[in-house]
């Protein structure tokens, strides 16, 4: 590992990445150590297509100023954004949790061991959670507040230069938001608001994103539907041949209602499911069909698609699309909208949407989990959990689990459906983020698939090895349930990309599809036991 | 936006590798962009895939369910992996010509 970082490192001229990590510095997984190993880092020179490199890898395409004037644009643009973000006017959102962020950090470092990427680099300074934090609170202190020697002296400072500004716009990339660390803070400080604060900065006040959250992400959403780019016509032709396979598969008639006024549920997936795992969706309509639930599905632009890109950098982008899944809603005048699988957009449009929506815009939402625990509980249908005879183990999506404290209904439904359903350790509020949160699962250019499948999805790794450390013979299937798109993709591709399930027999799905596996009334065999 | 050479031929690439003129992809094109991934022979059997991919884009704009790929063509996902060790979406798809699948599949 390269020395210790300091916070002036951050404004460096030189090519070097201000770290860089081997695989000796990160913690030892409980793997088979005479089987290969993935090389990491990638040997791709970073520092030959960045300016300013951080690390091993990179998530944005930043500008490349040519002069110190161009720079100093830059950084004005930078501070100009900074100060909307601390007024009222422009920061409806998320005011004053940040202003208390700011304010009362206390410097203990409780924080710091709660953080999974910071434990799994093998405590890397650079990814410290209060790091970003502390540089931040410094500008804050000078460029909001007024500064001053005092404000120094009290505070600290730090050299606002384009080097600095430009590694941290990447450094705000290299948190999950899983907010883990908020969770640990005696004050209630949240790290991971202050990187989504960092990152709103450069997208809304200097259009810096990262390609596949915004360009095609919430902008491909906006305009075709989905982030997918399935227009309305695909999504439909998809489903029905996701309808035509459940038939086939479960020996009962599943057709998905589309369009229904008057439905009791507007059920809206992650899209994502529907092209990448449609046996998702698929188990859905198997569920509420079977249930007698009244449901539909929306063929409106976003409609049907839950995802909300901009809850990770963006709050006027998150604000667009919180919308039209809500007019979708109005539009049919259905009694409540129900999200599937996928947690960001439990967070988007059950808890942050309220700083939104007003008056009759205020529809009922409820997520998927809720809704399934009651069909499954109420006796409806009927189970025969020995069809489940695997052992299972269950990933907690940080924004259902810890952010709106939905522990027990996925634990019911387990205990009922799975008889040899085990706990991760730590689990519940406590669990540890999949390493794919806020939007990593999706990105993957320059090494960034090395990254979270290397450094911040280690902890999700060793707990689900640590799960099933008493049958990791290969023979003996397993199923990693990950209720979320998100956790699901960064999980998926970090069992590829240690060959996991090759060499210890670990498979990864969602919830619904343990519930239809366990349905006397349908075929058996609806989980099917191959790579996806 | 980088450019890649392959074979003496230089195209226009984003981060992932993918091609960024779809319009000018053809079958050297798909030999030339296999190499990336590891094919240096283009069997059949990727020709199968390759081709089911690009037919479904041209007609939808989008790549298609892996499901509808593996049912339509007769390939086991497995198989797939097999022939493209990156996957459909990463591999198959790269070297079909097809951008980068978005969202998150």
């Amino acid at each position: 590992m390269t020395p210790r970082t300091r916070f002036s490192d951050l404004s460096r001229r030189d090519p070097e990445r201000l770290l860089h990590l081997e695989p000796a510095d990160l913690p030892p997984l409980p793997l088979d150590t005479t089987a290969p190993s993935r090389p990491f880092p990638v040997t791709r020179p970073i520092a030959d297509t960045v300016a300013y490199a951080l690390d091993d890898t990179r998530a944005l395409a930043l500008p490349n100023p040519k002069t110190r004037e161009e720079e100093d644009e830059l950084v004005r643009a930078f501070l100009s954004g900074m100060e909307k973000l601390f007024s009222r006017e422009n920061n409806w959102t998320f005011l004053q949790p940040l202003v208390l962020s700011m304010e009362h950090c206390a410097h203990c470092q409780t924080c710091s061991e709660a953080c999974h990427v910071f434990e799994s680099s093998g405590h890397a300074e650079l990814y410290r959670p209060t790091f970003r934090s502390e540089i931040f609170r410094r500008l804050y202190f000078e460029y909001v507040k007024g500064g001053g020697l005092v404000s120094a002296w009290q505070h600290g400072s730090v050299d606002l230069d384009w080097p600095l500004v430009a590694r941290l716009a990447e450094l705000a990339y290299r948190c999950n938001l899983c907010r883990r660390c908020a969770q640990t803070c005696p004050m209630g400080v949240d790290n991971g608001l202050i990187a989504h604060e960092i990152r709103k900065v450069f997208s809304q006040e200097m259009g810096i994103a990262p390609g596949e959250l915004h360009a095609a992400g919430s902008m491909l959403q906006l305009k075709a539907g989905s982030s997918t780019g399935m227009i309305p016509a695909a999504v439909k032709d998809n489903v029905q041949f996701i309808d035509e396979e459940m038939t086939e598969k479960t020996g009962t008639t599943i057709e998905t209602p589309w369009d229904v006024e008057g439905a009791d549920i507007l059920l809206i997936h992650n899209a994502g499911e529907i092209l990448a795992w449609p046996e998702n969706p698929g188990a859905f309509g198997v569920i509420l069909n079977a249930a007698g639930v009244s449901w539909t599905m929306s063929s409106e632009i976003a409609g049907y698609d839950a995802v909300n890109y901009g809850l990770w950098y963006d709050d006027a982008q998150m604000a667009r699309v919180a919308l039209l899944h809500v007019q979708a809603a109005r539009k049919l005048k259905v009694k409540k909208i129900v999200v599937g699988e996928c947690g960001h957009a439990h967070k988007a449009l059950l808890v942050t949407a309220d700083r939104l929506l007003a008056g009759d815009m205020r529809i009922t939402r409820e997520s998927f989990l809720t809704v399934l625990r009651d069909i499954v509980m109420s006796g409806r249908l009927k189970f025969d959990p020995d069809r489940n005879d695997f052992p299972v183990t269950l990933h907690d999506p940080c924004n259902m689990v810890r952010l709106m404290g939905i522990v027990e209904p996925q634990r019911e439904i387990l205990r009922r459906v799975c008889p040899r359903f085990r706990e991760m350790h730590p689990h519940g509020v406590d669990n540890y983020c999949c390493g794919g949160g806020s939007g990593f699962a999706i990105m993957s250019g320059s090494g960034f698939r090395d990254w979270r499948s290397q450094v911040s999805g280690r902890k999700k790794l060793q707990q689900i090895l640590d799960a099933f450390s008493d049958c990791l013979d290969p023979s003996i299937h397993k199923y990693v349930c990950a209720p979320c798109s998100n956790c699901k993709g960064q999980i998926r591709d970090m069992l590829a990309y240690h060959d996991l399930w090759k060499r210890h027999g670990i498979l990864y799905g969602g919830l619904v599809e343990l519930v239809v596996n366990a349905m006397e009334d349908v075929d058996p065999g609806f989980i099917e036991w191959e790579w996806r | 936006m980088a450019t890649i050479e392959l074979n003496g031929r230089t195209y226009t690439v984003d981060e992932n590798g993918f091609l960024q003129e779809p319009e000018i992809w053809n079958d050297d094109v798909a030999r030339d962009f296999a190499t990336t991934e590891g094919i240096t022979d283009m069997t059949d059997e990727h020709w199968v895939l390759v081709r089911y991919l690009r037919d479904y884009y041209l007609k939808y704009g989008i790549a298609p369910m892996v499901r509808k790929l593996c049912k339509e063509t007769g390939f086991r996902l497995a198989q797939v992996y097999d022939l493209f060790p990156s996957g459909p979406a990463n591999g198959a798809c790269k070297v079909a010509g097809l951008p980068k699948p978005t969202g998150c599949v």
